[in-house]
């Protein structure tokens, strides 16, 4: 049986139809259209925004000072959780019964209390701990500290965010370091390294892939919790906003100010998470490294 | 192999026993447990220094347990086993077993080259990375040094071309090539090839056995699971047979593959080849 590969065919015709017609997405488009025509109208003409009012205040000293406190906080608290919530991944997933217990109680406190409550409480730390000593444990103390003195209000709305946010990120961490293949692992252990060099050089690495996603979820929640350490109270951008209108009354024309610092700062962030991932993503796929994956914005905020 | 040469680099002194003095390997009652699992019944074995060992059986007969206990990623519950003259995992003293501290099992596991089924090549690093890894972290060499070695090595392998790619982009023989020479890099006295080349397209088994072949030549003491039959007869020096978590029989590979005495041996070579 043989097939003649000889015969020369020629190339038929390019396809020219008459393509599909999708009315339904054209009426929606139109509704789309007359929407933000409408959205743009009222943004241009409403007298309740007063973008002169704004643009008064959005640069003055007090609401820089309340955005740089915002900044500030977010960062401390990330990095703070990130690091106390390793530590609880690592606990959590030890052989040892006391140590993942005890992982577990703290994010079964953190996370089954809401942060509004929990920094409420640290507002008022100083009724629950009226003073702080450093000595011997049900022994003799050293120096006692009166506790209302040592915790200012930024001390108190740092530590309030950082501890509820780490029992988010041990959770993160935890899974991230499951999803490396045991293989890793064994492989490592095989060359000799240690437990120590394994997870940091092998394990956690591989493990931020699955980690950096909803971690960039969790920075942009957290930009945004700053707000309810008013409970304490301290001053961030929301309060700031909020003292102003106090005097001034003009209460939404500060509100949509404090919104305007928040997305400049929300899409700063979504910047950084984009390039993140692609590092972390090295390696994975067929293609180069550097993957053509194109910049998306995520879903922010999401679940406190 | 001399015993002058391999005394180079170890990290711990040899605790010589009458016994195990001149072997790689020796394992005596050997028994493995996974919870009432029992995987191995009593292993009793020798590996002379530069014999190649080919170890075959059906699956679920033990011989990768054994394998990786050799090199401690197993404990084993009674028995025991020497590499090199060391008690793996244990120190024996005033008659009592003390388990080691994991730095000094660390230690032990350098002398030990392993290569698995899955390759398990760290996906984040590119090829050479994973090559100069272990001896740049764990043995602290110089960078120049380790780099020079990692090169050499991929040479031998037949991928100094690939140095900068990262694992995913390589053919699955590519990447156990770069796994053997990432094992190699450690220098160890003994390397355990866990079915090297089950996880492998037919056509790319040839060039893996290749390399352990060349590996063989210059004296390498190795130890291999394994279902290929033919580097077995080739390249082997021995082979065993392994089943229910038993050593069944034992010989030069062309002897017990042409002419097995056990019925067990006989029926299961009468099904792979």
């Amino acid at each position: 049986m043989t097939i003649d590969t000889d015969v020369k065919r020629e190339r038929p015709e390019p396809i020219k139809a008459v393509p599909v017609r999708h009315p339904g997405r054209w009426v929606a488009a139109v509704a789309v259209l007359v929407l933000v025509a409408m959205f743009v109208h009222f943004l241009l003409t409403s007298n309740a925004l007063e973008w002169s009012e704004q643009g008064k205040y959005i640069t003055s000293t007090a609401v820089l000072k309340g955005v740089r406190n915002t900044i500030l906080l977010t960062v401390a608290a990330m990095v703070g959780g990130m690091l106390l919530g390793t530590v609880l991944a690592l606990m959590r997933l030890s052989a040892n019964p006391l140590l993942s217990g005890a992982s577990w109680f703290y994010l079964w406190f953190f996370r089954g209390t809401p942060l509004y409550t929990q920094l409420l409480i640290w507002g008022a730390i100083g009724s629950l701990l009226p003073t702080v000593g450093l000595g011997i444990p049900f022994g003799p103390e050293f120096h006692t500290w009166k506790t209302q003195a040592l915790v200012t209000p930024m001390l108190a709305a740092g530590l309030g965010l950082i501890l509820n946010e780490a029992a988010y990120m041990a959770e993160i961490i935890r899974a991230g370091i499951l999803s490396v293949d045991e293989g890793q692992q064994e492989a490592a252990s095989a060359l000799g390294m240690s437990r120590t060099q394994t997870m940091s050089r092998i394990v956690l690495p591989q493990a931020m892939r699955v980690i950096v996603p909803p971690t960039g979820n969790e920075v942009l929640s957290m930009m945004k919790n700053t707000s309810l350490v008013a409970a304490i109270p301290f001053s961030e951008l929301t309060f700031t906003a909020q003292t102003i209108y106090a005097n001034t009354y003009k209460i939404i024309p500060m509100l949509v100010m404090a919104c305007l610092w928040y997305l400049l700062l929300s899409s700063i962030l979504m910047v950084g998470q984009y390039y993140l991932e692609r590092h972390f993503s090295r390696g994975v796929g067929k293609a180069s490294p550097a993957r053509g994956q194109r910049l998306r914005l995520r879903g922010g905020g999401g679940g406190q | 192999m001399t015993g002058d040469e391999d005394t180079v680099g170890v990290p711990l002194a040899k605790v010589s026993t009458p016994e195990s003095g001149e072997l790689m390997v020796k394992a005596e009652g050997v028994h493995k447990s996974f919870g009432r699992l029992e995987v191995l019944k009593g292993i009793d074995l020798e590996v002379r220094q530069g014999e190649v060992m080919c170890v075959v059986g059906p699956s679920g007969s033990g011989k990768s347990t054994f394998l990786r206990c050799i090199n401690h990623l197993e404990k084993i519950n009674a028995g025991r086993l020497w590499v090199n003259g060391h008690l793996v995992g244990y120190r024996e003293r005033g008659g009592r077993l003390h388990e080691l501290r994991e730095r000094e099992v660390a230690a032990q596991r350098r002398e030990i080259g392993m290569v698995f089924q899955r390759f398990n090549l760290f996906p984040h690093k590119t090829v050479l990375e994973n090559v100069m890894g272990a001896p740049l972290w764990v043995k602290k060499q110089p960078k120049d040094q380790v780099r020079q070695r990692a090169l050499a090595l991929l040479d031998r392998v037949g991928l100094s071309e690939k140095a900068q790619t990262y694992p995913a982009q390589l053919s699955g023989g590519q990447q156990q090539r770069v796994a053997i020479a990432r094992a190699l890099a450690m220098e160890p006295a003994l390397m355990l090839f866990d079915e090297p080349t089950s996880a492998l397209d037919p056509e790319l088994v040839g060039e893996v056995l290749e390399v352990m072949k060349q590996l063989a030549l210059v004296g390498m003491n190795i130890m291999v699971v394994t279902h290929a039959m033919g580097f077995t007869r080739e390249v082997g020096d021995s082979l065993v047979f392994m089943d229910d978590g038993v050593v069944v029989e034992r010989g030069a590979p062309r002897e017990v593959l042409s002419n097995p005495q056990h019925a067990r041996t006989q029926d299961f070579l009468s099904r792979v080849i």
